[in-house]
């Protein structure tokens, strides 16, 4: 069985324009000239795509990722946490494993986001 | 009181994702699976309680949330999608090692695709897209 790559992670929202506003904006992510429609816009998350879409035009319920599941790296956490508190988001506490900085916030749909650094190297002493 | 509307740049500098998490009940059987059934490649920095295989391009960390505390809930229906060569063989492969699919392989007029769960209900699906994006590169 041969997977070549991660073509896209689904992220499914309630609401497009506040996704976009997250996403776009916030975020800062880049949006895909190529997304398909106004109910599925891709954002480019450097190594991979984001499809922001809607499930209730897409013939299912939406139920949002559990947590944890997107972790974005950004060079300081907690200038990030800052910066979206900034713009009037809820940024979780920020947590330090001994090897990585991270801390939750949440899209408007309630899918958790992990702002995400690990400063620690690998057990083989590679950095990421 | 007027708001002084800011000029610095948007966003938070998101370099990229470091991980997709991919919670479990059962590390050991997802890890089995990931592995052995998909065949993706396990992450030799990997420890006991932190296991991570590596597609391409992004990294998927099968976390068990329970151990941490935290309820179990499944990635809703074809959260992460994968590119196979060609969607019909590789649903075959699975469903001859047991794995069932949620429907017929679609064909959305530029991809085909077909959808269906890990053994923790973690929804997944095969996808190659075979028609140009719409400024004419392909993928």
């Amino acid at each position: 069985m041969q997977i070549e790559r991660v073509d896209y992670i689904r992220v499914p929202v309630k609401d497009m324009a506040e996704a976009n506003r997250f996403y776009g904006e916030l975020l800062g992510l880049k949006r895909n000239p190529n997304s398909p429609d106004e109910d599925w816009v891709e954002y480019e998350a450097g190594n991979v795509t984001l499809a922001v879409m809607t499930p209730h035009t897409h013939d299912y319920e939406f139920t949002p990722l559990p947590p944890g599941t997107l972790a974005l790296r950004v060079p300081d956490v907690a200038a990030a946490k800052e910066e979206l508190e900034a713009k009037g988001l809820q940024v979780n506490e920020m947590w330090d494993s001994g090897l990585c900085h991270g801390a939750g916030v949440r899209d408007p749909s309630g899918n958790p986001i992990l702002l995400h650094h690990r400063y620690g190297a690998y057990p083989d002493g590679t950095m990421p | 009181m007027t708001e002084v509307q800011e000029t610095r740049r948007i966003g938070i500098d998101a370099g990229r994702v470091d991980f997709i998490a991919v919670p479990t009940k059962d590390r050991e059987r997802a890890a089995k699976f990931y592995e052995e059934t998909l065949g993706l490649k396990r992450n030799p920095n990997s420890t006991d309680t932190w296991v991570e295989f590596e597609t391409d391009n992004v990294t998927l960390a099968i976390v068990d949330p329970e151990s941490a505390g935290q309820p179990f809930a499944p990635l809703p229906f074809a959260s992460i999608v994968l590119r196979v060569p060609d969607v019909d063989e590789a649903k075959q492969r699975l469903a001859d090692a047991g794995i069932e699919f949620l429907g017929e392989t679609f064909d959305s007029g530029v991809c085909n695709g077909a959808a269906f769960k890990d053994p923790d209900g973690n929804g997944l699906m095969l996808h190659r897209r075979y028609a140009p994006y719409r400024d004419g590169t392909k993928p």
